[in-house]
């Protein structure tokens, strides 16, 4: 075996290492004559012609284009039929899917497999055609024609949101994005090199960075969005803080625009012109690598894929662990571990020696070797690595194997994900970032279903996602009749609890199985899931029962809407009425929104009084008497359809009379009366000075006496006719006393009125009632005649004249000693 | 119009000083609820870039400045804020987001907006993000895609659902609850309790243990058991490892529809009172600014609160305020004794600065007084509404009102009793006022008779307008104005067995709930205390035994009252897969709590009665109340009143 170190370069005070990952299993590919897009964490490549580059004609080559995508080791996944326009761009997402955006602003997003879902960016793409997309993990900026920008910030709900305005007036030297997560305002910044300086652009203002050294030909963002690096017109290579506060390092290459320009990991920049690979160290110092082909950079959170004709190399700093271990000469306490290993293989008692020498520092020793093991690509030094640290282990007394066994985990893993069928060359540091969950997602994307479940069984995760998405491909693929595939699919997710089965159902469904749609959607444990799909199946009352189950008052919403869209109204109705649940929540929709339907609906139903009370409503809405008398008849005509309720009947003629009567009055007073009710109606008449009018509607409408009574007397004090009040009491026998009129009085303040009335109360309340008009002699006598102790005291205590008071006194002093 | 929706309401909306100070003293630390809901808001103001100008809910502005004062608003960008109204927005920010219920109303006026502007300007001049409270709707959606605005703006969600107004007290604060739920049978609103609960349970683990009373209620247990077993759906390992609480040992749902008769009634404590006069609105009053300014000449003593509209202020009440929180649960009769104690000590705090002499000793004082002053403010705003309250509750009107409705609770009522309704209505008082004397008549007596039902049914149409045949209608359907069909006096019964009257109260030193309504015990309350405090009403066992709820008999000893009452009762264990079925162990020394959820919402009073069960306890339990919205009578029965335009704008 060839030495760790074999394949290490130093660059100033750290070394690079190119390790060959894969040998390309595609044939013949020449990469300099296609664009390339390469989705990271070791992800799949998308190949199409680039049409700006001639291209020999060869036989049996399809005359229409296709996109290939291949996998890192370069095995064909799948070839894309393109009939579309020009492709100005392509990209990867964070859930791999590919996104092509055409020259009319049309947006493609394929899957793994080929299928697709599309969007446009808008009416200023079509008009003025995208020159330009840049791409982040979950969005992009296209540049169109008239130099505007226009970004895609979520595929999920793709919206086309327009930046500020560049104000260039040709293309960009060069452009880039600055993804959302790594902006101060997480909102995406774009990077334009424009004449010798750089704007940047966000969705509020274009930023004048004010810099000196451009023109840049070439920019790149460094994966972790600190850095920004900048190929200037003149050779030279500038780093700076994404901020462009802090300037860091700056190389005169002296050549000319390099074909890609990318960061390997967070610390040095990578060139590529034809035939040279240059790797820049942030303190100065380069390495070269030759080739004699194209080749093609991608770049990783933590190196750079390099995808040649022949391999698929991986070129990275090499971690300080390893070198630590590997360095040459290197007395770490790692590397003295890893020696002892050696030495006690050979039987050679120099291990003792070693292990002796780090006894401190053992216990980190052991971890660096399990970090180490963990950044190997060769299945000989991980597991050479693993026995160092296990060997170390043997000489600690305490020791938590966790680190070692998660290690040991995670690298079976990722041998079986780098497996040269799979191709996915996942580094350690990758897999940490891109979550073991992501990574099944994507193994099921690629349909690797049993590998899937196998790391999900290892890892102790959730293997429904997989079975789910199995079972929708075993309904999409197989040609067995339903039954056969129905058990199938139940027999393999039988043992598992709460799986949602309405996934698959709405598969089988758009499969057309319909049938078998239904046999799996009894599964689905949530009532709520089932709605959609049962919507689509036309299941109308199914969906409607189960939306209501859910309790989800909107999901029973949504399915009411969309019934009442599609189907005759006699038929919803019918769907409706025998659900409680769905007629209220229907009746509080229509009250709002849609009054009509809510009479059809209570008319249908025979709910003629609730019928009836609509319109009586409506009528308040009427600003003419006359049309508010015709909408209250027709209340009036449903409610004696109705027949059972004769008491509101009666009261609903009583409201037509009343509207007929005030219409009479205004035309006669030119006042208004219609809204007011009947008692408010003879009180405004009694302020109006039209009594006679007044007892006339009393009649009319048999208005109890008591209640005649109080409106006479309450609108008389209001305008302060103290002689009507008079007459009123005299009248006759008043039939709710005479309390009133002394409480109406004080009220108003008339103290004096007041008084007048209050000999006419009983007798027991007099006293009380002058103590109110301040009135104290009265009151004493009065308590005193009533032989009422505590009102006696009240009124001492209030009253203000000593005199008085002392009357009061002598009443007490009597009364006392009467008893 | 719209200038003068711009110009008020960034002012007036929230207040200057930090909210939720309060929060997070108890063991369950409802203060990170709330620092929940203020960091997603932060992020819902931060998904639009630049500034911005805000338009809010007009009822979530009250719940909003519960969550975050305006400079945290101010901080992440937002320049203006508007309230949410019909009529065209005139705006200078060019990015808009709306915080709305999901409500048809509110997207009739963003679509009218939206459609304005495009009408002016070109489109695109304005981006318009609109966030759901507590999340978006089909119904919603379906209105904005038919009026063609559904492209323009970008939706969200914000999920604010329950809403810590104390560290004992959350709310929903969903102002219709009571009118959606049990007039229309819209049971939307339980739905977001069950996904509110499910929160809580989140944060806190599985409640052990869920009693409650009432049909609605057991609609809300079953749907938060569902829940629960469809999260399995969701995630698996969740759902299994849920822990049970360690603090809360049950959930007690009391449904509105049991008790309408406690809310009917006139509250009597400090709090209540307030409410019943001023109306506290998530937890602020509105007061006369005499009330709260620097002089104490409080307007010339007519109790007409809240006469002059527009130039009130708004007062925060809650918790912060200490003296507040001595006085808020105590029957008013001793408010004006404490506030006096308290005046007098104050006082003497002040005296005490003649005694320092040294130079230590005045800085200490000098240390005080910023104490004192704050002190001071609180007494002087506590004075001044008490002062307000005592005006109020010394007029012939309400002691009567007080009167008759004692009398009718205590089932004591004569004929004096609906002859004075009938006067109260030919004197036109306030239509809420008589139906909520009339619908409580109605509920303790099975029913008017037919009779009497159909004289009042047309003395308040005639007297009231013809539009309250359907008012009256919603109250029949709500039996809470009736024709008596049986003449069994079930209401009676209650009373005598839940011992609802209490004719000894002593306001100063009270030994029962019934403290609260001077001589009532709220029986959803009482009902509470069926639960915690077994055998001390059923009077068949000793105090000793207070074993609780998860150990306990939930409603046993109790089942011929609860039969008496409308709706289901149930008693429901929730488990764990593999632990025992209730938690044994509690946290050295805390209390247990049980967590009161009244669906439907609850007054004031209910508050402070369950507040005095906690302290009957003797720190052995604590109780930690939900609710759906806070109301009273008046709130309750104004929801109910049938409203018309006034289109003549006649003058009575």
């Amino acid at each position: 075996m060839a030495p760790p170190t074999a394949d290490w370069l130093a660059l100033h005070d750290r070394f690079y290492r190119k390790q060959e990952i894969y040998t390309m299993l595609w044939k013949q590919v020449d990469l300099s004559k296609y664009m390339i897009a390469a989705a990271p964490f070791g992800g799949p490549l998308a190949l199409v012609r680039d049409d700006r580059k001639v291209i020999l004609v060869q036989k049996q080559q399809p005359v229409k284009p296709s996109i290939y995508l291949y996998t890192s080791s370069g095995k064909l996944l799948e070839p894309i039929q393109w009939d579309k326009g020009r492709i100005v761009g392509m990209g990867w997402t964070e859930t791999e899917h590919l996104v092509c955006v055409l020259e009319d602003g049309t947006v493609r997003m394929y899957n793994i497999l080929g299928e697709y879902t599309q969007f446009s960016i808008g009416k200023e793409a079509k008009d003025n055609r995208v020159i330009d997309v840049q791409f982040w993990d979950t969005g992009l900026v296209a540049l169109t024609g008239s130099f505007q920008l226009i970004a895609v910030t979520n595929f999920e709900e793709p919206r086309p949101l327009p930046l500020a305005d560049p104000g260039i007036n040709e293309p960009p030297h060069s452009w880039t994005v600055i993804p959302p997560k790594f902006t101060l305002s997480r909102h995406v910044e774009v990077l334009l090199a424009v004449n010798s300086t750089v704007l940047v652009v966000d969705a509020t203002e274009a930023r004048d960075e004010r810099l000196q050294k451009g023109p840049f030909t070439k920019m790149s963002v460094s994966p972790d969005g600190k850095f920004l690096a900048l190929f200037t017109s003149a050779g030279n290579l500038w780093v700076v803080s994404t901020d462009f506060q802090k300037s860091l390092s700056e190389y005169e290459t002296g050549s000319s625009v390099p074909q890609q320009l990318v960061w390997c990991g967070t610390d040095s920049v990578v060139l590529y012109w034809d035939k040279l690979v240059l790797v820049l160290g942030p303190f100065g110092g380069y390495n070269e690598y030759p080739y004699d082909e194209s080749i093609f950079l991608v770049p990783e959170i933590d190196g750079i894929r390099i995808i040649s004709r022949e391999k698929c190399e991986f070129l990275q700093k090499v971690p300080d662990v390893t070198v630590d271990i590997f360095g040459i000469g290197s007395t770490a306490p790692a590397a003295m571990l890893y020696d002892a290993l050696d030495h006690f293989e050979k039987k050679s008692p120099k291990a003792d020696e070693n292990i002796r020498s780090i006894r401190m520092e053992l216990p980190e020793a052991v971890e660096a070797c399990i970090e180490a093991a963990g950044h190997e690509n060769s299945h000989q030094l991980q597991r050479l690595l693993l026995k160092a640290a296990s060997f170390g282990k043997c000489f600690l007394e305490i020791h938590n194997a966790d680190s070692f066994v998660e290690m040991c985990k995670v690298l079976r893993v990722l041998n079986a994900v780098r497996y040269y069928e799979i191709g996915i060359p996942l580094t350690y540091a990758q897999y940490q970032r891109l979550t073991p969950e992501a990574l099944i997602d994507r193994l099921i994307s690629r349909h690797q279903y049993l590998l899937a479940i196998r790391i999900c069984e290892y890892l102790k995760m959730r293997t429904d996602r997989i079975l789910i998405h199995w079972a929708c491909s075993k309904i999409k693929k197989s040609n067995d009749d339903e039954d056969t595939i129905c058990r199938m699919v139940v027999e393999k997710l039988a043992n598992k609890p709460g799986l949602s089965y309405s996934e698959i159902a709405m598969t089988a469904h758009k499969a057309g199985q319909s049938k078998l749609a239904t046999m799996l959607l009894d599964y689905e444990p949530r009532a709520g899931d089932q709605v959609p799909l049962l919507m689509s199946m036309q299941e109308d009352e199914m969906a409607l029962t189960k939306a209501i189950e859910s309790g989800d008052t909107d999901l029973v919403y949504h399915v009411l809407l969309d019934l009442k869209r599609k189907l005759p109204i006699g038929e919803f109705f019918r769907l409706v009425n025998n659900k409680p649940q769905a007629c209220n929540l229907l009746e509080s929709y229509c009250k709002e929104q849609d009054p009509e339907l809510l009479k059809n609906f209570y008319y249908q139903d025979d709910r003629l009084a609730d019928s009836g009370n609509l319109s009586l409503l409506e009528s308040f809405h009427q600003r003419d008497v006359v049309d508010r008398i015709n909408k209250v008849k027709v209340a009036l005509k449903l409610y004696q359809e109705d027949k059972n309720h004769p008491f509101e009947e009666k009261a609903i003629e009583e409201n037509i009379r009343l509207l007929q009567t005030q219409a009479q009055l205004e035309k006669d007073f030119s006042e208004t009366f219609t809204g007011l009710s009947i008692s408010s109606t003879v009180y405004k008449l009694i302020i109006i000075n039209q009594s006679k009018r007044a007892e006339k509607i009393r009649s009319d409408f048999k208005m109890p006496d008591k209640r005649f009574w109080w409106i006479r007397l309450r609108a008389l004090v209001e305008i302060g006719d103290w002689d009507g009040v008079a007459t009123l009491a005299k009248s006759k026998k008043s039939p709710i006393g005479y309390e009133p009129f002394v409480e109406e009085c004080v009220k108003a303040k008339q103290f004096r009125e007041a008084a007048k009335y209050i000999l006419k109360c009983d007798a027991h309340l007099r006293a009380g009632l002058f103590l109110k008009i301040e009135a104290f002699q009265e009151a004493g006598e009065q308590a005193f005649l009533q032989k009422d102790m505590d009102t006696l005291r009240e009124i001492r205590d209030k009253c203000p004249n000593a005199l008085i008071q002392g009357q009061i006194d002598a009443y007490i002093s009597q009364l006392a000693s009467a008893r | 119009m719209s200038s003068s929706t711009a110009a008020a309401v960034a002012a007036a909306s929230t207040p200057a000083q930090p909210t939720g100070a309060h929060l997070g003293h108890t063991s369950l630390n409802i203060d990170s609820l709330r620092d929940l809901a203020r960091k997603e808001l932060v992020n819902v103001l931060d998904s639009v870039q630049g500034k911005k100008g805000l338009i809010l809910d007009p009822n979530l502005s009250g719940p909003l400045s519960l969550i975050a004062e305006f400079a945290l608003l101010k901080d992440h960008g937002v320049e203006k804020i508007y309230h949410l109204q019909p009529g065209p927005l005139e705006t200078d920010c060019k990015n808009l987001i709306y915080i709305c219920r999901p409500q048809v109303n509110y997207m009739k006026y963003i679509a009218e907006h939206i459609h304005t502007h495009t009408r002016v300007a070109r489109s695109g001049a304005y981006t318009y993000s609109l966030f759901f409270v507590p999340r978006r709707t089909a119904l919603c959606e379906k209105y904005l895609e038919d009026a063609g605005v559904f492209g323009e703006i970008t939706k969200g969600e914000y999920h604010l659902d329950l809403i810590p107004l104390e560290d004992d007290v959350l709310s929903l604060e969903w102002d219709s609850t009571f009118k959606e739920l049990y007039l229309e049978q819209d049971t939307t609103s339980i739905y977001y309790a069950a996904k509110a609960l499910m929160r809580l349970q989140g944060i806190y683990g599985l409640f052990p243990r869920i009693l409650g009373k009432g049909d609605y209620s057991k609609a809300l247990c079953d749907m938060m058991l569902r829940m629960r077993r469809e999260m399995a759906v969701d995630d698996l390992d969740a759902s299994q490892t849920m822990q049970l609480s360690q603090n809360i040992d049950s959930l007690i749902i009391i449904d509105r529809s049991v008790d309408m008769v406690t809310p009917l009634c006139t509250q009597l404590t400090y709090e209540g009172l307030i409410d019943e006069i001023f109306h506290i609105k998530n937890s602020f009053v509105e007061v006369d600014p005499s009330l709260v300014g620097t002089g104490t000449n409080a307007a010339g003593g007519s109790a007409s609160a809240g006469a002059a509209p527009g130039k009130n202020k708004k007062v925060p009440l809650n918790g912060g305020d200490k003296l507040f929180g001595e006085l808020r649960d105590l029957n008013f009769a001793v408010v004006g004794g404490l506030l006096n104690k308290v005046a007098k000590r104050i006082n003497a705090d002040y005296e005490e600065r003649h005694n320092a002499k040294t130079v230590p000793q005045i800085r200490q004082f000098i240390v005080k007084m910023g104490g004192l002053a704050a002190e001071h403010q609180s007494l002087r705003l506590h004075t001044a509404l008490a002062e307000e309250i005592m005006n109020y509750t010394m007029t012939d009107d309400f002691n009567r009102i007080l009167e008759v409705q004692q009398n009718i609770v205590a089932g004591i009522a004569t004929n004096k009793e609906p002859e004075y309704i009938e006067e109260m209505i030919n004197k036109q008082a306030p239509l809420t006022q008589v139906l909520r004397l009339l619908c409580l008549y109605s509920l303790v007596n099975n029913g008017l008779k037919a009779k009497q039902f159909e004289f009042f049914k047309k003395e308040i149409l005639e007297t009231y307008g013809f539009e309250h045949i359907i008012t009256l209608e919603s109250l029949r359907k709500l039996g809470m104005l009736t024709k008596q069909v049986n003449t069994k006096n079930t209401y009676g019964l209650v009373r005598r067995s839940l011992s609802l009257i209490v004719d000894e109260v002593n306001e100063h030193a009270p030994n029962d709930i019934s403290y609260v309504y001077s001589g009532y015990a709220p029986l959803s309350v009482r009902l509470v205390q069926c639960v915690v405090q077994r055998g001390q009403e059923g009077g068949k066992q000793g105090p000793g035994n207070r074993g609780g709820i998860a150990g306990g008999n939930g409603w046993r000893g109790f089942e011929d009252v609860l039969r008496m009452l409308p709706g289901r009762t149930f008693d429901e264990t929730q488990r764990v897969e593999d632990g025992q079925p209730r938690s044994s162990k509690r946290m050295n020394g805390q209390p247990r709590i049980s967590l009161v959820f009244f669906l439907g919402g609850c007054t004031f009073t209910e508050i402070s009665a369950t507040r005095f069960l906690a302290s009957q306890e003797g720190g052995q339990r604590d109780f930690v109340i939900c609710t759906t919205q806070i109301l009273n009578g008046n709130t309750l029965v104004d929801s109910i009143v049938q409203k018309v335009p006034d289109l003549h704008a006649a003058s009575t």
